[in-house]
């Protein structure tokens, strides 16, 4: 059931830890973060919830932010695998990308002026319409293959990095580039403290007194290929996605599955088709929200499939970035794997009974040669990548 | 995949304007289909009309209590009953379901419930939201519905690339069931149109169309909303009872030049929707093809291509073209095969342009090619 390995060649990221991925790796190594009211927009709750909100960039105003997100990543990551545009124009390159938001046909300010009367301005559906994360990429690098945009919720990042391995392997495209993508915006800031599932206080992932999540916003993207092209292209490889497992809960809109049957199949689909077994796992870079049912049911998943490996969450550094958490998670595990260690689980103090295992609390050298990260969504969907060592 | 496990498309369920399953197809196809209705759309200046496709999900109680359905939301209400029409088409056995692996194809996702949600803090304020409405609001909750309502536990995915979600989201189909991830995949394109949809629709078009729609007379604007969802159940050949045709290739890109590789002699189905614009590119890329377009009888809506997938199935499976509905050709470059004409190939392609660079190309074949 294993299937090949594919090369990852370039990666670039942009969160609240980093306009890049070096810049990022270096934050949350040291420790750093700084979740904080949203600067960047207005609400009417009278709790100012935390956010993680990533720092200026060069956000073409023509474009939706997510899509800009997505493209600031995929110039990085393109630059890491050492392409130009020559040498992309010459292979069929697909792009897949996972968002929440980058599809959504809605705008508030178009919305109020729609209710109100008016004939509100265009412009935002037109950017909007136009803006579809995948297409903004294919346009920009001129790229001949297949594109697709997925929209898995809080999976989406994970799932877009497993298709796009299987498009290679597949044949439809020669490489690819795979991540995912969102903004922070009023919109989901107001629908998540609806929910009852954000912490009003910097998150605490795995903690006892874990009382939600904290939101984030940003983008990832990978580079992918397999052996035949890398000889031909001059790439080389950083680390492999080995396998990729999904599956889902079918059990509730917003509630993952009380005893994970789910994310333990994604697991084990994601070892079997990556061909490896629990003894090689270095670490696994959990999905961690710090909402009380997420942590519980991941970690009880862990402790039962995945005894006495190292875990942490990096969402106590980015928040959670939704349809960009699963890549984001996915090129920090790449490159964690690279420097042979691990961050600290931010904002873990107080280890909980009910959960029974901690993850790391401290920067932690790993040593085997391979790592899972996982994503679990709304809607049930749970997904797993392994990556490997090069 | 092995060389000779094609994947074979099991069973069809469809709704949309014109009714609901195979059978109400093949009436609206073979030359009966109903008129639009209307979309109201509510302003500060006053209600106006427009044509639309709405689509009736009533029969969705035939499948499931009423009371499961209560706090299922419209969108996903049409996943469900395009669902249930394609398992019961195929005879699918009960036991069979948890094994599925599910791709669903949205340009526009939850419209209805993004649109309610913004309401509700818009007009109470922002302590006032709708949780209800947010957590139906993601794209992915016909999917999940789909999944809770049968227990499929397999692989669960949903794509949106506007108007080529469907044929983006089949090549990802097909290579799950080449990886043998799954046996079978239940495909499905599902569209609602809100309000809010509705209003960006005639806000974006030239103008409200004064008759039916004839996508292939490029001189005038004649494009009608609509809404519905087209499932298709799709299985290797080798776990395979038999089916209509053949899925044989789905891929997008970016339109090549100087020109497709469309299959001869075979027929293209046009997902060209009555836009000038949607039908000045149709006629430069189908040049000389011979072709067909059933987007009348549905209406315009980035789920369309999947509405063309069956009505192509149909097609293979019966051996003979349909009329294309609205087809006054005075100035396409094309030919048009009156309907029960001989389909004249092993192969149906399905073509979708979205704007001027990018496609998508879906090809069929029948099940026992001649």
């Amino acid at each position: 059931m294993s299937v090949a390995p594919i090369a990852i060649t370039g990666m670039g990221c942009i969160c609240a830890a980093g306009r890049s991925l070096p810049d990022s790796m270096e934050a949350i190594l040291r420790g750093g973060r700084s979740p904080a009211p949203p600067v960047r927009f207005a609400s009417g709750h009278p709790v100012r919830y935390p956010v993680f909100e990533a720092a200026d960039f060069d956000e073409p105003p023509d474009l939706p932010r997510t899509g800009a997100f997505g493209l600031h990543a995929a110039r990085e990551a393109v630059a890491d695998a050492g392409l130009d545009r020559r040498t992309l124009g010459a292979l069929r390159v697909g792009v897949c990308v996972g968002t929440t938001v980058g599809t959504v046909v809605s705008e508030e300010t178009f919305c109020r002026g729609y209710l109100a009367g008016h004939v509100p301005d265009m412009t935002p559906i037109r950017r909007i319409l136009r803006g579809n994360p995948a297409d903004v990429i294919a346009r920009e690098f001129g790229l001949s293959g297949p594109r697709q945009t997925v929209v898995t919720a809080c999976a989406s990042g994970t799932d877009a990095v497993g298709i796009a391995g299987s498009w290679i392997r597949a044949g439809l495209c020669d490489a690819a580039i795979a991540g995912g993508a969102d903004e922070l915006g009023r919109i989901t800031y107001i629908g998540f403290i609806s929910l009852m599932i954000t912490d009003d206080s910097p998150c605490k992932p795995f903690d006892r007194h874990r009382k939600g999540l904290n939101l984030g916003e940003g983008a990832a993207m990978l580079v992918l290929a397999p052996e035949r092209v890398l000889r031909r292209s001059g790439m080389r490889a950083r680390s492999f996605l080995l396998g990729y497992g999904s599956a889902g809960d079918a059990y509730h809109m917003t509630a993952p599955q009380p005893d994970g049957a789910g994310l333990r199949s994604a697991i084990s689909e994601a070892m079997a088709t990556g061909g490896v077994s629990s003894t090689s796992v270095a670490f696994v870079n959990a999905h961690g929200t710090g909402t009380p049912d997420n942590d519980r049911v991941e970690s009880r998943v862990l402790h039962d499939m995945l005894p006495g490996i190292p875990f942490l969450s990096t969402k106590g550094y980015t928040g959670h970035t939704l349809g960009a958490a699963g890549a984001i998670e996915a090129v920090f595990t790449a490159a964690c794997l690279e420097m042979g260690k691990i961050p600290a689980n931010a904002g873990f103090e107080t280890p909980d009974p009910e959960i029974g295992i901690t993850p790391v609390r401290e920067v932690t050298s790993v040593s085997g040669t391979v790592a899972l990260s996982e994503s679990l969504a709304f809607g049930g969907n749970n997904s797993v990548v392994v990556l490997g060592k090069a | 995949m092995s060389g000779t496990d094609r994947i074979v498309i099991e069973g069809i369920g469809g709704v949309v304007g014109f009714g609901c399953g195979v059978s109400d197809l093949t009436r609206a196809l073979t030359g009966n289909a109903p008129s639009p209705g209307t979309l109201e759309l509510s302003t500060g200046s006053g209600p106006f009309t427009i044509p639309a496709f709405r689509a009736d999900v009533s029969r969705l109680e035939e499948f499931l209590p009423v009371r499961t359905l209560r706090r299922i939301d419209h969108f996903s209400r049409l996943g469900l009953l395009g669902t249930h029409l394609a398992l019961a088409d195929a005879d699918l056995p009960e036991a069979e379901r948890p094994r599925l692996g599910i791709i669903i194809a949205s340009g526009y996702g939850a419209a209805g419930m993004t649109y309610a949600f913004l309401k509700s803090f818009i007009n109470d304020g922002d302590i006032s939201a709708s949780p209800t409405c947010f957590s139906s609001s993601v794209h992915n909750s016909a999917a999940a519905h789909i999944s809770i309502q049968l227990g499929a536990k397999g692989p669960n995915l949903t794509v949106s690339d506007v108007h080529l979600s469907v044929p983006s989201a089949l090549a990802t189909a097909r290579v799950w069931l080449a990886e043998e991830r799954v046996q079978r995949v239940l495909f499905g394109a599902v569209e609602e149109l809100s309000e809010l949809i509705g209003y960006i629709r005639y806000r974006t078009r030239d103008a409200l169309p004064a008759g039916p729609m004839t996508p292939l007379r490029t001189e005038m604007e004649t494009s009608i909303p609509g809404e519905g969802a087209a499932f298709l159940l799709l299985a290797r050949e080798s776990a395979s009872r038999g089916g209509y045709c053949t899925l044989d290739a789905s891929t997008t890109g970016t339109v090549p030049s100087p020109g497709f590789p469309f299959p001869e002699p075979g027929l293209l189905v046009l997902g060209a929707d009555g836009s000038r614009e949607s039908g000045r590119r149709y006629a430069a890329v189908a040049r000389n093809a011979r072709v067909a377009c059933y987007t009348p009888l549905y209406g315009s809506m980035p789920a369309g291509p999947a509405f063309d997938l069956a009505a192509a199935a149909l097609i293979l499976k019966g051996g003979r073209v349909f009329p294309s509905p609205g087809s006054v050709i005075r100035d396409f470059p094309a030919s048009v095969p009156v309907g029960g004409d001989p389909v004249g190939a092993d192969r149906i392609s399905c073509l979708t342009l979205a704007g001027d660079e990018a496609y998508g190309l879906t090809t069929l074949g029948r099940v026992d090619p001649q």
